[in-house]
C-alpha cells in the first residue's frame, strides 16, 4: 500500500502552551532572583 | 464574495479580550484551591483541640472534591470554562519552577532509574493495552489513542497522536473520556493501596509517575501521599512525558504505512515539536540551582511559588471531571482502560517493588 502525500502543515507561529509556562516561570524566577519579589509565603 | 465572507467573519478578539475572559476561571481555581489550604488548615486544628481522631486531610484532596461538587452538582457556568482550563498552564509553570528543589545530580541519579523503568512501562503498557482492544473489538485507532494515552501521557499524548494518525474525533472523545475517568479513581486508590502496603515516599512516587496517565493527576496523587512523594511522582512523570514524541512518531509511522494517515517529514522536526518543552525548563532550574544561582531563601521562594502553582492545578482536576460527561461514552472504551489500568498499576507497583530492594528505597 503506497503512503499518502505528505501534508506539510504551515508552521503556527504562536508559542505552544508548553512554552508560554516555561517563560512565565523563568520571569517568576528572575523576578525572585532579582530580589523583586523577596518572599513568596505559603 | 470576498466582502460576504468579511462580513460573516466573527471579529477579532484582542489580546487583552482574551485575557480578560480568562480572570473569573483562574479567580475560581484559587478560591478552590485556597478554600482547600484553610479547610486543611482549620479542620486539622479544630480536631486537634477537641482531641478527635480525625485523619490529616491535606489541601490537595480538598480543593480536588470541592471541584468535584461544583462540576458535578451546580455545573460550571460558561464564564469560568476559559480561566479553568489555564490548569494545565499552571501545572506545567509549576512543574519548572519544582526544578529548583531538585540538584542535578539528583535528576540525574533518580531519572536515570526512572527512565528505566519508564521504558519497561511503556513497552510493556502499549503491548497490552493494544492486546485487549484487539480482544475486546475497538477500532483500531482507538485502541492505538488507549494505548499512547495509558502508556505514556494522559490526555496530551492522545491529543498529540490524534493528530499524527488522523484519528476521528469520536476515538479521541471517547479515549479521553477513559482516560480521564480511570485518573480520577488512581487519584482516590492509589494513596490507599499505597498506605495499605506501607510504601516508601519514594516507592509510592516512582509508582504514582510511573502508573497514573495524567501528568496533574500523576502530581495530585503524589501529594495526597506526601511533599516528597509527589517530587518523586512528577520527576518520574516528566521522565515519562520526556517520550511522548518517541511514541508518537512511531505510531505516526506505523499508520502512514498502512496508508491510513500523512506520511511524517522531517523526523527531528517531528520530535522537537511533539517534545514537552517545560521538561527542559524544569532541568534549566534544576542546573541554576546546583550552581548555587538562587539563595537559599530564593529557593524556598521558588518551591513555594511552584506549590501555588499545584494548587489551581489541583482546582482545575476536580472542576473538569465530570461524571456525567463521562458516562455519555459508553462503556467498552473504559472497561478495557479500566482492565488495563489495573494490570499496569499491578505491573509496575511489582517493578517499583523489586527496583527498590535493589536500590534501597
Amino acid at each position: 500500500m503506497s503512503e499518502r502525500p505528505q501534508a506539510e502543515a504551515k508552521p503556527d507561529p504562536r508559542l505552544s502552551l508548553d512554552t508560554w509556562a516555561v517563560l512565565v516561570a523563568l520571569f517568576a524566577a528572575a523576578l525572585i532572583r532579582l530580589g523583586i519579589i523577596s518572599r513568596v509565603p505559603w | 464574495m470576498a466582502a460576504a465572507i468579511a462580513l460573516t467573519q466573527d471579529p477579532p478578539i484582542s489580546i487583552s479580550t482574551k485575557f480578560l475572559r480568562l480572570l473569573p476561571g483562574i479567580a475560581l481555581l484559587f478560591a478552590i484551591g485556597f478554600a482547600g489550604k484553610l479547610l486543611e488548615k482549620n479542620i486539622n486544628a479544630y480536631a486537634k483541640g477537641h482531641h478527635w481522631a480525625f485523619p490529616n486531610i491535606e489541601y490537595v484532596l480538598w480543593a480536588i472534591l470541592i471541584g468535584l461538587v461544583i462540576s458535578n452538582v451546580f455545573g460550571l457556568a460558561e464564564i469560568f470554562k476559559p480561566g479553568v482550563a489555564t490548569y494545565e498552564f499552571w501545572l506545567k509553570a509549576g512543574i519548572v519552577l519544582l526544578g529548583s528543589r531538585f540538584l542535578l545530580g539528583d535528576v540525574w541519579k533518580l531519572g536515570g532509574v526512572s527512565l528505566l523503568l519508564v521504558v519497561i512501562e511503556i513497552t510493556g503498557s502499549l503491548a497490552f493495552m493494544t492486546f485487549l482492544g484487539r480482544a475486546f473489538g475497538l477500532r483500531p485507532k482507538l485502541t492505538t489513542l488507549l494505548a499512547v494515552g495509558s502508556a505514556v501521557c494522559g490526555v496530551s499524548a492522545i491529543i498529540a497522536t490524534k493528530g499524527a494518525i488522523d484519528a476521528d474525533e469520536e476515538d479521541s472523545s471517547f479515549a479521553i473520556a477513559a482516560i480521564l475517568a480511570l485518573g480520577a479513581i488512581a487519584l482516590f486508590t492509589f494513596p490507599l493501596i499505597g498506605h495499605a502496603l506501607h510504601l516508601s515516599d519514594h516507592a509510592y512516587g516512582i509508582w504514582s509517575g510511573l502508573a497514573v496517565d495524567n501528568t496533574a493527576e500523576a502530581a495530585a496523587a503524589g501529594a495526597l501521599y506526601s511533599d516528597a512523594a509527589a517530587k518523586l511522582a512528577i520527576l518520574t512523570k516528566t521522565t515519562r512525558n520526556a517520550l511522548i514524541g518517541f511514541v508518537v512518531l512511531g505510531y505516526a509511522i506505523h499508520w502512514a504505512r498502512k496508508g491510513q494517515a500523512h506520511a511524517v517529514g522531517n523526523k527531528a522536526t517531528f520530535l522537537w515539536q511533539k517534545f514537552p518543552k517545560f521538561v527542559l525548563g524544569f532541568l534549566l532550574i534544576s542546573l541554576l540551582a546546583t550552581v548555587g544561582f538562587f539563595t537559599k531563601d530564593q529557593n524556598t521562594a521558588l518551591a513555594n511559588l511552584s506549590r501555588w502553582a499545584f494548587l489551581l492545578t489541583f482546582a482545575g482536576v476536580g472542576l473538569r471531571t465530570n461524571v456525567r460527561e463521562m458516562r455519555k461514552q459508553g462503556l467498552r472504551p473504559f472497561v478495557v482502560g479500566f482492565i488495563g489500568e489495573i494490570a499496569i498499576a499491578l505491573f509496575t507497583l511489582v517493578l517499583v517493588i523489586v527496583t527498590g530492594h535493589f536500590y534501597g528505597f
